[in-house]
């Protein structure tokens, strides 16, 4: 049977998936984005944090072609998508949540997740009148996928239900769940988990988890050092839209210009924070 | 009584030509958010050109217009859809891909005047402000009929027509394209996000709603005979917007409704009655309050219109509900336990087929 797994966009082999060379962004007077450079190693989970303000949303905007690059590269996997058209980055493979959930407000749940996979046949004019056994076959197995995914997802009561009546937190899972059905091979998830409870918090590390063991790279914004800590491999620290440091979260612990810049309050406030 | 029926039959044909009106700025507007304040330019293209391409050579007429190739009915109407769409090409490239909504409406009531402005004053193209006449009636001399026959005839072979254009809709709107139209109309940025090419969506839509406009221009043409710019005043456009939010925009069965309540009852129906004595035409200023006030109402207390968009469920797979039971979403969850629950996905499958 099929599973995110299958469907996977190849993007090259071994080496990092994404490489951002020096990409910057301004607005007006503000450099929102001012340089950064930074790969994220394939198959792993990635944390981007930084202060309020640092430039990580705009960069998760630049990658996935939201706003246009003002200078630099980025590549995913062998592929330059500076500046691509941003439903033609989401088609190579790269997905990302918002940082306030975006549902598809009129749409239920599951269509929702439906209207996710890339490519589908059922959007074709000629498919929907000429080829209806082809359409009921593919919406069939899409909608066993969603199914699945819903009920991983805590969603599956809700299915029918329209995506605008769910509540904040429902809306995160909706959001980070319809990128999982379109099989992504590289995730951008900004702050997925801002504004969760905490047994929501862990079940959301444990998707993330459930991500990386199905071959997802995972790019994800987050505050919670303590969640960094748990579940990612990777740091990359930005600070006014530069590129401070990288290194695994014990490594950054050590290095003083990151403490100064952005841990020094968080370690100092002692365990639990 | 023939004249009774003939009335009937009249209010008829108004009905299905406006459910068709209607369901061609539903698929723009209520399924991919288009809003296309310069509709009724498409039907009129539909009902210029099925007019002149129905019509004999204009040399020797007392009009004049392009085309002229006695073509016959369904083809003349055919012409007129695909005009349309022809104009809806134009329209996309220029409008589409960089306006946002608002912009885009405002961009589109000025493309419609400019439209009407050509047609009206370019006599060459459409007999300008006289417009087209004597445009034969579809098949009435092969049967043999009269006018009143021929209103009955023409009525039925509208609701046909419309029936089987409702079937195509309904098609395209259970569809998964139509339910990228619909994650369009949400959150075009999210639509993106997801790797659907929004601007390719829009114009198909635009171009399926346009072919409805054309057909519903062209029947427009064909049963009347005649077609000028008095019949598509660009404020008429609101009229087609009263049918789609009264009755429900994005269900097709409102829709019906909208074209009976508006179209029917509120505009023509009127049409009928006795002037009021000493206030000649006053009738159809009231017309004119009565819908402005109705869309006032249905705004305020039921915007989803009188039949509301459904909920799209979905049939489950035989066995669905026994294998799923479906956590709710405050039940905490330990993340290992997760961990295998979601890796357990091809599990559940196989469990599902035995
Ligand atoms: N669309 C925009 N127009 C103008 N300025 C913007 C825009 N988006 C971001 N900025 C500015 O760019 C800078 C970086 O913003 P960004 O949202 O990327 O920060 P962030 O690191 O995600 O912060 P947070 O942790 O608070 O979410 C800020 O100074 C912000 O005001
Ligand atoms: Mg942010």
């Amino acid at each position: 049977m099929m599973t995110y797994q299958d469907t996977v966009a190849p993007t090259g082999v071994g080496g990092p998936i994404l490489r951002c060379d020096g990409i910057t962004k301004a607005f007006g007077g503000v450099n929102a984005v001012n340089g950064a450079t930074f790969e994220v190693p394939r198959n792993k989970i990635t944390a981007l944090i930084g202060p309020n303000g640092a430039g990580k949303t705009t960069v998760v905007n630049l990658l996935s072609g939201a706003m246009k690059i003002d200078s630099g590269k980025v590549q995913l996997g062998t592929t330059d998508i500076t500046n691509l058209e941003r439903y033609k980055i989401a088609r190579l493979g790269l997905m990302r949540t918002f940082q306030l959930s975006r549902e598809l407000g009129g749409l239920t749940v599951l269509e929702n997740l439906l209207v996710a996979p890339k490519v589908q046949a059922g959007e074709s004019l000629f498919n929907i009148f000429f080829r209806p056994r082809l359409l009921k076959r593919e919406e069939r197995q899409n909608l066993e996928r969603a199914l699945d995914i819903l009920q991983t997802y805590g969603l599956y009561d809700l299915r029918d239900n329209r995506a605008r009546e769910l509540s904040g937190g429902q809306k995160k899972l909706l959001e980070i769940s319809r990128g999982v059905m379109a099989a992504p091979s590289l995730f951008l998830l900004d702050e997925p988990m801002a504004g969760v409870n905490p047994a929501l918090i862990e079940r959301i590390g444990g998707y993330i988890l459930d991500m990386k063991a199905q071959g997802v790279t995972v790019l994800m914004i987050e505050h919670n050092l303590n969640v960094v800590e748990r579940i990612c491999d990777n740091v990359i620290v930005l600070a006014e839209g530069r590129t401070l440091a990288t290194g695994t979260m014990k490594e950054l612990r050590e290095n003083k210009e990151v403490v100064t810049a952005y841990l020094g309050e968080i370690i100092n406030a002692g365990p639990g924070h | 009584m023939a004249q009774f029926w003939f009335y009937v039959f009249t209010l008829v044909f108004f009905l299905f030509d406006y459910f068709i009106l209607a369901m061609g700025l539903n698929i723009q507007y209520g399924e991919t958010g288009i809003l296309n304040f310069a509709y009724i330019g498409f039907v009129a293209i539909g009902a210029y050109v099925t007019g002149a391409v129905s019509l004999p050579n204009s040399v020797g007429t007392a009009q004049q217009y392009i085309f002229g190739f006695n073509m016959p009915f369904p083809f003349s109407l055919l012409a007129g859809g695909v005009a349309s769409m022809l104009l809806a090409v134009v329209v996309a490239a220029i409008t589409l891909r960089r306006l946002r909504t608002d912009y885009l409406a405002m961009v589109l009531i000025s493309l419609s005047l400019v439209l009407y402005d050509v047609i009206n004053n370019y006599v060459r193209l459409f007999n300008g402000a006289d417009g087209l006449y004597n445009v034969p009636q579809p098949m009435a001399g092969v049967l043999h009929l009269t006018s009143n026959a021929f209103v009955v005839f023409f009525a039925c072979v509208t609701g046909v027509i419309s029936l089987i254009m409702w079937a195509g809709m309904s098609r395209i709107t259970r569809s998964p394209l139509g339910r990228t139209f619909r994650a369009i109309r949400d959150d075009p940025d999210v639509a993106s996000a997801l790797g659907k090419g929004v601007f390719r969506y829009q114009l198909t839509s635009m171009l399926i709603g346009s072919f409805y406009a054309g057909i519903g221009g062209g029947l427009l043409i064909q049963f009347g005979g005649s077609f000028n710019p008095t019949a598509w005043l660009p404020g008429e456009t609101f009229v087609v917007f009263a049918v789609i939010i009264v009755g429900g925009v994005g269900n097709n069965v409102g829709l019906l409704m909208g074209a009976l309540l508006v179209e029917t009852l509120l505009i023509h129906l009127p049409a009928f009655l006795p002037d009021i004595p000493g206030h000649p035409g006053l009738i159809e200023y009231i017309d004119a309050m009565v819908i402005g006030v109705m869309l006032m109402v249905m705004l305020w207390f039921r915007p989803q219109g009188i039949i509301p968009e459904k909920i799209r469920r979905f049939a489950l797979p035989v066995g669905e509900l026994l294998n799923r039971d479906g956590h709710s979403v405050e039940a905490p969850v330990e993340v290992a336990s997760t961990v295998t629950s979601a890796t357990s996905i091809g599990e559940t499958h196989e469990g599902n087929q035995g």
